[in-house]
């Protein structure tokens, strides 16, 4: 599958992937639209209510849930080739801590609405920020590892502050932080996607220019110095930009799991090995999943909702078995 | 502004906590009939099964559970309350009461400090522990379940038996009773709505057949599109919602704005024709005396000028 | 070409340095091996050459300017480094690991590499590796594995190859086929410079040689001047005689059994 037709097959099933999903996230739900309603609804036409419908509620989620998954799996392909590491994910960073803890915050501070997303991203900087200077405190260079320590510790602690958090808070805070730590695209609104596309969409563009330094960082710290690259700055920026874009996401919605950790996996034997391809096969494929897993989050059990990073966890499991078995 | 937004928080308090409580807890323990059976003359057996033997008459009552902070109030107990729970603020005597914290998990240390003789609990899985140790300190505890309006009544009965009024207890619950008989029967000719009750936004929860909200609905000449489930709420999609379709949507004046605000709920044919409710929190609150009222009000919100 | 000048270098928290004080020269057109026991320093010089440690003292040149004045990428693109163990995270083709090698002649923004193409048909070609260019990296025995290193160096086309141990599992084939390449490579106008522990190959091939002992500079010179019986017994405490090869007449070294220890 490393040959060039077999490259180009990979890309077609990937784009195909997240057409079908689509599709069938935007048809499938409780109100029942044949497709022609359904086609008729996201142009506008048709039973007032379908449109809503189609374009308020379906749409948007589809569309959010494609964005954050292709930014997840992005972003945790990138950092296992930054850290060299098969186990690294956006969430082992200290990222979705920080903004777990941003976002408890607002919710415990009883802050309107729209600061919880706000809160969930100066968390997750700050996290981001806490384990730079953490490595660079720690006296030696900051190579990959003592990243992956110091990502390991704040997560740690930021899980503390966030017990202390909400223990000390009254019942129904506590009711909203668990949700929304529970990960949704549930109350996905254009305006989230409009705001989460353009930052998305930077960062995803600047992590696949960065790509090259990633495959000579996976080599290994003496073989990338020999070909001309400063690890740790190159590493740095690696990190960053893929922190960053993970913690976009987890303040849209909330902490979904797994997504960073196994789809890079699942493209890499088949993306041609190099970043550039694996990044942007990882995007496809993880677009294609979060919105699977949002549809079976939303139609499983009717008429209530299952979190999605619940259903990415329990899915996830099962794939990353697989992995493990042909890792040997 | 301040006082609106607080009364919203109390009233998501109750329903939130009605929300947790389904989360954590089995299925209620006993039934009005199974209590009724089991209480002899000089003891009653609450709704976690534990036995409160009717002495002496409580001095010292502490109030953990809103709707019996209210109850003890009407029943002419109110002077006897040393703690009540942060959410009590009816009826305004009961401010003066002392605040001890939650009603969920509530702190032991800070209710034994204000030595009372009997402290009553709202019944969740939640707090058995705090049931446990109130009594392990010798401190009588009445655990109740208030979820429907026959909850209500029999939670009067038992009140007015531990207060030692009796009579007074009855007069509540014929006034209640017979308020909410009278519209019921007022309603009884209208044409009957479906309604979709909004207790939270993020998740969205809608009141289920299994509170009390659901029954005053029915009172009041509607039809809850949740009645069917037997749980007191639970979590929806909106989608779920369009697809039943209510005629109207109840909700507090905050959740209700948002609501019209936002672009998904434009699916509900109810929020496009601008019948979007909104209820006083502060009122429909708690299944506690003004039970009758409540069913009052929202008559009056289903079909203006029904009810004079 | 490449010229280490009184480099000192102590690791941190060491009492004593790595290296101390070491000076010479590596010229173009020459192998160069550095020798020496285990610990003696040889691939702390490769490592101060990589920059990836700091020197307490002293400078490395590269064609004349500072080797820590250069700019990361001039510097690979004249020194290519095969350093002694590598094992990518993730496996990858054979082919595009030896395209790697490119990477100092690439910006991230335009791939544009008009001499690449040649560049890596060359090293795959000399390194003897167009068998299984087609393979990943985890398929590789570990002969292969370090000659496909070998040609991601060369597709580097830098004017200075650096090789830390390159033999290490390679039979006698290959070793021999490593260092004809180096000799073809340095007849070629390649600067050299290999650290090695097979001091018959050494003695073979190297124009010159270097012997390291407790991070100074014990030897220095032409391999029949350093390769003698009494500095090497003394270096590297065990006892060995120093012959001429019968076929091309290097000196051959021959350790003896050794001492019991009391």
């Amino acid at each position: 599958m490393t040959t060039r037709p077999g490259r180009a097959a990979l890309w077609f099933v990937l784009a195909g992937a997240v057409l079908v999903a689509a599709l069938g996230g935007l048809a499938i739900g409780p109100v029942r639209l044949t497709p022609v309603e359904v086609w008729n609804a996201l142009g506008g036409r048709g039973d007032v209510t379908a449109v809503a419908i189609m374009r308020d509620i379906r749409a948007p989620r589809v569309v959010l849930a494609a964005l954050v998954g292709a930014a997840l799996a992005m972003s945790g392909a990138a950092l296992q080739g930054t850290m060299r590491n098969p186990l690294a994910e956006p969430y082992l960073l200290g990222v979705s801590g920080g903004a777990a803890v941003g976002a408890v915050i607002a919710v415990a501070a009883r802050a309107p609405f729209g600061f919880v997303p706000l809160g969930a991203f100066a968390g997750a900087v700050a996290a981001v920020l806490l384990v730079l200077a953490i490595a660079r405190a720690g006296g030696r260079r900051p190579d990959p590892r003592v990243l992956l320590m110091a990502g390991v510790v704040v997560g740690a602690f930021a899980n503390a502050v966030i017990m202390i958090a909400l223990a000390s808070a009254p019942a129904d805070s506590v009711r909203n932080a668990l949700w929304w730590m529970m990960g949704s695209v549930a109350g996905a609104t254009w305006v989230q996607v409009g705001w989460f596309a353009v930052y998305g969409v930077t960062s995803a563009g600047a992590l696949l220019l960065v790509a090259p330094e990633i495959d000579v960082l996976a080599l290994g710290d003496d073989a990338a110095a020999s070909l001309g690259v400063d690890v740790d700055r190159a590493g740095r920026r690696a990190y960053v930009i893929a922190s960053l874009l993970a913690a976009a996401t987890v303040a849209t919605a909330g902490l979904v799991g797994f997504v960073g950790l196994v789809v890079p996996h699942l493209v890499r034997a088949r993306a041609g090995r190099r970043h550039r391809g694996v990044i942007a096969a990882a995007g496809l494929a993880g677009a294609a999943l979060l919105i699977a897993a949002d549809l079976v989050a939303r139609t499983l059990r009717t008429p209530s909702e299952l979190p999605l990073g619940a259903v990415t966890a329990l899915a996830g499991v099962p794939f990353f078995l697989i992995q493990l078995r042909r890792f040997r | 502004m301040h006082h609106r937004s607080s009364t919203l928080v109390r009233f998501a308090a109750g329903a939130g906590i009605a929300a947790l409580v389904t989360a954590c807890d089995a299925h209620p323990r006993t039934s009005s009939a199974d209590s009724a059976a089991a209480a002899s003359a000089a003891s009653i057996i609450d709704d976690f099964g534990d036995t409160l033997s009717l002495g002496a008459l409580p001095r010292r009552i502490v109030s953990l559970n809103p709707a019996t902070t209210e109850l003890f109030f009407a029943l002419g107990a109110g002077e006897r309350l040393v703690g009540r729970t942060h959410f009590d603020i009816y009826p305004v005597a009961a401010q003066a009461v002392p605040d001890l914290g939650n009603a969920i998990q509530p702190n032991v240390e800070a209710v034994l400090g204000a030595r009372p003789d009997l402290v009553t609990l709202y019944a969740s899985n939640s707090n058995r522990h705090a049931a446990t140790r109130l009594r392990a300190a010798g401190v009588a505890t009445l655990t109740l379940r208030i979820d429907h309006i026959a909850d209500f009544r029999r939670s009067v009965g038992i009140l007015g038996r531990v207060v030692g009024d009796t009579v007074r207890a009855h007069r509540v619950v014929d006034t209640v009773s017979g308020t909410l008989e009278r519209v019921r029967a007022t309603m009884a000719g209208t044409k009957r709505l479906s309604a979709f009750w909004k207790a939270w936004d993020s998740p969205v929860i809608a009141i289920g057949g299994g509170s009390f909200l659901s029954e005053l609905v029915e009172i009041a000449g509607g039809r809850n599109i949740y009645g069917g489930d037997p749980r007191p709420a639970f979590d929806v999609t909106i989608e779920d919602v369009v697809r039943r379709d209510p005629d109207v949507v109840f909700a507090g004046p905050e959740s209700g704005a948002r609501m019209r605000a936002a672009p998904a709920w434009r699916a509900l044919r109810a929020v496009r024709e601008g019948r979007v409710l909104i209820i006083d929190t502060m009122l429909v609150g708690r299944p506690g005396v003004r039970l009758g009222e409540a069913a009052v009000s929202l008559a009056r919100l289903l079909h203006p000028g029904s009810i004079p | 070409m490449i010229r280490f000048d009184d480099v000192v270098v102590r690791y941190p928290r060491a009492t004593a340095p790595a290296v101390n004080g070491v000076s010479f020269d590596v010229p173009t057109e020459t192998i160069t091996a550095i020798v020496g026991p285990n610990g003696s320093g040889k691939s702390t010089l490769v490592r101060a050459l990589l920059g990836r440690v700091m020197l307490e003292r002293g400078d490395i040149y590269v064609d004349g300017k500072s080797a820590a004045q250069l700019d990361r990428r001039k510097l690979a693109r004249r020194v290519a480094v095969v350093s002694q163990r590598e094992e990518p995270a993730f496996p990858l083709t054979v082919r595009d690991y030896i395209a790697l090698g490119r990477h100092p002649h690439t910006h991230l923004w335009s791939s544009v590499d008009p001499a690449g193409a040649a560049a890596i048909a060359r090293a795959i070609e000399e390194a003897e590796v167009a068998a299984f260019v087609d393979r990943t990296t985890d398929e590789l025995s570990g002969g292969e594995w370090q000659r496909v290193r070998i040609a991601r160096a060369l597709a580097q086309d830098a004017s200075a190859l650096v090789l830390d141990e390159p033999t290490t599992y390679l039979d006698i084939a290959h070793e021999m086929a490593v260092f004809e390449l180096l000799d073809a490579l340095a007849r070629r106008d390649q600067a050299i410079l290999v650290v090695s522990h097979q001091l018959n190959l050494v003695a073979r091939f190297a124009h010159r040689v270097v012997l390291l002992h407790k991070g100074t500079v014990a030897a220095a010179g032409a391999p029949t001047d350093v390769m003698r019986g009494d500095v090497l017994e003394r270096v590297y405490e065990w006892p060995l005689v120093v012959t001429r090869d019968p076929a091309v007449g290097a000196p051959a070294l021959l350790p003896l059994r050794g001492r019991r220890k009391p």
